[in-house]
């Protein structure tokens, strides 16, 4: 692993044994995320990019091969050590808004932070209340989760994924489950934080977020089939890059 | 909608359900085994009696009398009143336990019956009424040297007929042959404080004459119809000429006694159903919304396509209906069995009931009430589907209208706001988590220290019960001095010499301290139906009664039973008449204190005089306590034996013995109803938690996602069980502790036997230390074993579910 790289997978499967036969979902992959990266997995529905998000942010045990995290390696983990990796070294955010309804917004986000320095708590709450004025959501932080937009919640998704400071962010279709003024915001605000130096490691369905990324890969059958650069994202190359994108991805069968 | 389909829907939900409604129905089967067998025993338990009494012919008043009597005046007295359809004066010989021995012929085998502590006394059959039965109901009348022994030292001293029994006389040793055993109506309850041996004329006349028994008598009259029963009592009381000198019971009281034994259980046995009963309906509730709510889409699917509310309120229906109707039959199986084994001891001493109608039907209308109770509560519950509307459902999967929706949410975020995870110094935040899910979802979490006050009621109440009737401190509250040793002096014409001896024997001995005597001294009052007797203990009261009401009595006054206070129509501050040989002087009333000795009617005054000193008193009864490491058994059986003619006994073993019965059968139930307590207990914590384990499966991913171990989330989900455990078996307590001794009281207050108010005397180690751990344990135990599954599945499981 050479230095600059903050996470790496090697061989990676991943076989759901609940299913008559078992569905091998992850077959033998292997990747490679620099630091500072935002690296965006594609593919059709099926191919495993969702489980392999899962399997290489400590979520979920892979069946087999390894995922090293900044130099350790998270299948020899035990579970409070692979806990404590995902309080303090990653954030996660889902398709769906997954909040603990009995609290607020702002109670939501500061939950891991407060959990990683108990005993700091005035700077885990400014932390918090700063990150929710940085994404626009400070006017909402003390309403309940079903009083607010999708694309709010999603906002605040990201604010969790951040309150601990992670080095990497993982999101599974942050946007797919919200209209295009709400992807659009979701999508800026990921993109403020990669640019913030944040490593983000991204599946999407949608190419227009996909072109975001500085580069692509594209799963099939659990396994990479192919991988694109696409450099450093800025707003006025956006349609060139989308262009390129989709063509890329026309060719794979997308 | 088809029946099949239902069935089928009902079949398909068993199978996916399995755990929970394995758990619903173990619940069920159990209230409804508890209610049949509650509602049988209370059958069979009168069946038993009112068989006896049809056979035996009690008498429906009696009265009993030691020493000289009138016979020529109770002649005169049956001819004067034509409603007297039958009467006799059955004469007695009691002798102590000791004084009988029995050995078994060809064997070493041989004993006596000094363990028992009550009265043995020898009589002849009756021709006409108040018959003691033999095993088979027919009336046995031994022929000379045969004796026919009551069934309850059959039992306890494993007596045969064959064996030989001595009956130690002043003159010598009577010997007799056990020809049977008998049933006796009058003193089969375990309650009496004597049992009747049945021996021939020739014999009884030799054990009188033999000298060292105590001749006693009951004047006993049954009554062509029982309206007149109270006229005739009042007019027995009236005439001066007529014995007294003992108790008066009529037939309500018999038949009364002799049910409260086995009666206790099958209350103690219903009130366990009843809360078993709630605890099923509370599940069923929580069970019943909670699958609403996950089926919301598919409930308003169906309603989508026309299929009207009553027909997918049937459709769950059904699953309840086939599963409470298969409980009630599970149960009243069990009944069966458990009813035989319950009644055994009753047929041996009453009588085996007959079978009749409602031996049937009593049963069968508990388990249908059953029945109808939890299927009336599930339809109730199952309303809720009319208020499921299709858009709400079918979008946002709630069954909740979008206004009430919006309240739910509106209310929600008030209660947010009012407390967050940042607020207050201190608290780990699993804690403060915790605490907002406990008071988030009170509603739900709610079903666990419900269950655990019940519970706690159904373990704590019938053991709390049973401790008060085996306490000393029960004998106080009930009117009796607590005392280790008590001497009973009656059964013998000088009885102030006797009194003499024995106080100056016990107050020169070291063993014995705190010697006090009370004389009881027979007076008259004015009652609404003439004058009526009033027994009156005189002495030193100080500490030995505990009042309901008023004080203790002083010079001039008199504390009254409540049974007399109630009799006599009088209260504290009223004055009472009081006549003795003529003369006739008033006292006030001091207070009232509750007593089931004597039949509940006594009463208490000051001794005006040393007690030493008076004269003329019915009897008297000598107590005291005995010094360290001094055994009052052995001091008892040491004066029994030196003063024949009084009734020496060690005070907590004669209580024991008189309540063993009924302490007996109710530590039985008390067993019972801990183990079905913490059975529950167990099995609704784990239906629950299964439950809720399987709704909170995306709170855990959330959790586990935002970087909490397995091992928190395990400790959350235990911690939160077992507080909920511990503050319904806390609050149980609480209400064992106050409306629990009300009710208790209440049913034994209601049998009307001289206990106004009952105070429960719980063993602090079981009650507030041994059950709540034993409960909070099965709470954890559930716990432990529903979680322990939750170490090894994937996040992403946990929230794709």
């Amino acid at each position: 692993m050479s230095h600059d790289t903050v996470l790496e997978a090697r061989d990676l499967t991943k076989t759901f044994s609940s299913t008559d036969p078992p569905t091998r979902v992850l077959d033998g992959i292997d990747l490679t995320v620099r630091e500072g990266e935002f690296l965006v997995v594609m593919g059709a529905s099926g191919s495993g990019k969702s489980t392999l998000l899962y399997t290489v942010s400590g979520m979920d045990r892979p069946s087999g091969g390894t995922v090293t995290l900044r130099g350790r390696d998270l299948t020899a983990l035990g579970d409070a050590e692979t806990s404590r990796v995902r309080l303090h070294e990653t954030g996660f955010v889902f398709q769906e808004a997954y909040f603990l309804r009995n609290l607020t917004v702002r109670d939501n986000v500061l939950l891991p932070a407060l959990k990683a320095v108990p005993k700091e708590k005035a700077a885990a709450v400014a932390r918090v209340d700063a990150l929710l004025e940085r994404f626009g959501i400070a006017h909402v932080a003390h309403h309940g989760i079903t009083q607010v937009s999708g694309g709010q919640l999603q906002r605040a998704s990201i604010c969790r994924a951040l309150a601990c400071e992670p080095s990497v962010v993982f999101a599974d279709e942050p946007t797919g489950a919200l209209n295009s003024s709400m992807s659009a915001e979701v999508m800026d605000a990921l993109t403020h934080v990669h640019a913030g130096g944040t490593t983000v490691v991204m599946v999407t369905h949608d190419p227009g977020c996909a072109a975001r990324a500085d580069r692509v890969v594209y799963l099939r059958d659990g396994g990479v089939v192919d991988t694109r650069v696409l450099g450093t994202w800025s707003p006025e190359r956006a349609g060139a890059r989308e262009d390129e994108l989709l063509l890329w991805l026309r060719k794979l069968g997308f | 909608m088809s029946r099949s389909l239902a069935a089928r829907y009902a079949a398909g939900d068993l199978r996916k359900n399995a755990g929970v409604d394995v758990a619903l129905a173990v619940v069920l089967v159990l209230s409804a085994f508890l209610m049949a067998t509650g509602a049988m025993v209370v059958e069979r338990v009168f069946g038993s009696i009112d068989r006896l009494f049809e056979q035996a012919k009690p008498p429906h008043f009696l009265q009993m009398h030691v020493g000289e009597y009138d016979r020529a005046a109770l002649e005169s007295f049956a001819a004067e009143h034509p409603e007297i359809d039958a009467w006799v004066v059955e004469e007695m010989i009691g002798f102590d336990g000791a004084a009988v021995a029995w050995q078994r012929p060809g064997t070493q085998e041989a004993g006596d019956l000094a363990d028992s502590l009550v009265d043995n006394l020898f009589v002849t059959q009756n021709a006409e009424l108040d018959f003691l039965l033999d095993e088979s109901g027919a009336v046995p009348r031994p022929s000379e040297g045969e004796v026919y022994v009551p069934v309850a030292y059959q039992q306890r001293f494993d007596l045969r007929v064959g064996d030989e029994l001595e009956v130690t006389t002043d003159d010598g040793a009577v010997p007799l042959r056990v020809e049977g055993f008998v049933r006796d109506s009058q003193m089969a309850s375990s309650l009496s404080p004597a049992t009747r041996f049945l021996v021939s004329e020739a014999d009884h006349a030799a054990l009188e004459a033999g000298g060292g028994g105590a001749p006693e008598i009951i004047a006993e009259y049954r009554v062509t119809h029982q309206a007149d029963l109270g006229g005739l009592q009042r007019a027995y009381q009236a005439d001066p000429a007529l014995p007294k000198n003992g108790e008066e019971v009529t037939y309500p009281m018999i038949r009364l006694i002799n049910a409260l034994s086995d009666g206790l259980v099958a209350v103690a046995l219903m009130f366990a159903s009843g809360v078993l009963v709630a605890i099923a309906l509370l599940n069923l509730r929580f069970v019943i919304r909670g699958a609403l709510e996950d089926e919301v889409r598919e409930i308003g699917a169906m309603k989508a396509i026309g299929i009207r509310d009553a027909e997918i309120s049937g459709l769950y229906l059904a699953k309840y209906r086939v599963m409470t109707a298969l409980a009630c039959v599970v149960g009243g199986g069990l009944a069966v069995a458990a009813t035989t084994l319950l009644t055994r001891r009753m047929e041996v001493s009453y009588a085996a009931a007959p079978w009749e109608l409602t031996t049937v039907l009593v049963p069968l209308g508990a388990l249908a009430l059953v029945y109808v109770v939890v299927v009336a509560i599930c339809r109730g519950i199952l309303r809720a589907v009319r208020k499921v509307e299709v858009v709400d459902a079918l979008v946002h999967g709630s069954i909740l209208g979008e206004r009430q929706t919006a309240r739910r949410a509106r209310r929600q975020a008030r209660r947010l706001r009012r407390g967050g995870l940042a607020a207050g110094r201190t608290g780990k935040v699993d804690v403060r988590l915790a605490l907002a899910d406990l008071r988030s979802d009170a509603g739900q979490w709610a079903l666990v220290p419900v269950v655990f006050l019940l519970a706690t009621l159904l373990v704590v109440l019938p053991t709390s019960l049973l401790n008060t009737l085996e306490s000393p401190r029960f004998l106080t509250n009930m009117g009796m001095p607590r005392s280790d040793v008590l001497a009973d002096l009656r059964f013998t014409d000088d009885v102030d010499g006797l009194r003499d001896d024995v106080l100056s024997d016990m107050a020169g001995d070291d063993r014995l301290t705190d010697v006090r005597a009370f004389a009881e001294v027979l007076y008259e009052s004015p009652s609404e139906d003439g004058w009526a007797t009033l027994r009156v203990d005189v002495g030193d009261h100080a500490g030995t009664i505990e009042l309901l009401d008023g004080e203790l009595p002083a010079a001039g006054q008199v504390a009254l039973s409540t049974l007399n206070a109630q009799k006599f129509g009088v209260g504290p501050g009223d004055e009472l008449t009081l006549r003795q040989d003529g003369a006739t002087t008033t006292a006030v009333v001091s207070g009232v204190y509750q007593d089931i000795t004597s039949g509940g009617d006594t009463a208490k005054m000051p001794a005006t005089t040393p007690v030493a000193d008076v004269t003329g008193a019915a009897g008297y009864a000598i107590h005291a306590s005995t010094a360290p490491g001094a055994d009052p058994a052995a001091v008892a059986a040491e004066y029994a034996e030196r003063y024949p003619d009084a009734a020496v006994v060690p005070t907590e073993e004669y209580t024991r013995q008189t309540m063993a019965t009924m302490t007996g059968a109710l530590r039985n139930a008390a067993a019972a109803s801990l183990a079905f307590g913490v059975g529950v207990a167990l099995l609704i914590t784990s239906l629950f938690l299964k439950l809720r384990l399987t709704r909170e499966r995306r709170t855990r991913g959330i959790l586990s996602a935002v970087g909490f171990s397995r091992r928190e989330i395990v400790a959350q989900v235990r911690a939160k069980t077992l507080a909920a455990a511990a503050l319904g078996t806390a609050l149980g307590l609480l209400v064992a502790a106050t409306a629990g001794e009300l009710v208790v009281g209440g049913v034994m207050a209601s049998a009307n036997l001289g206990l106004a108010r009952l105070d429960l005397v719980p063993d602090p180690w079981l009650v507030y230390l041994a059950y709540p751990l034993l409960l909070v344990s099965a709470a954890g135990l559930a716990a432990v074993a529903l979680t322990a599954r939750l170490r090894r599945a994937d996040t992403s499981a946990w929230l794709r579910s």
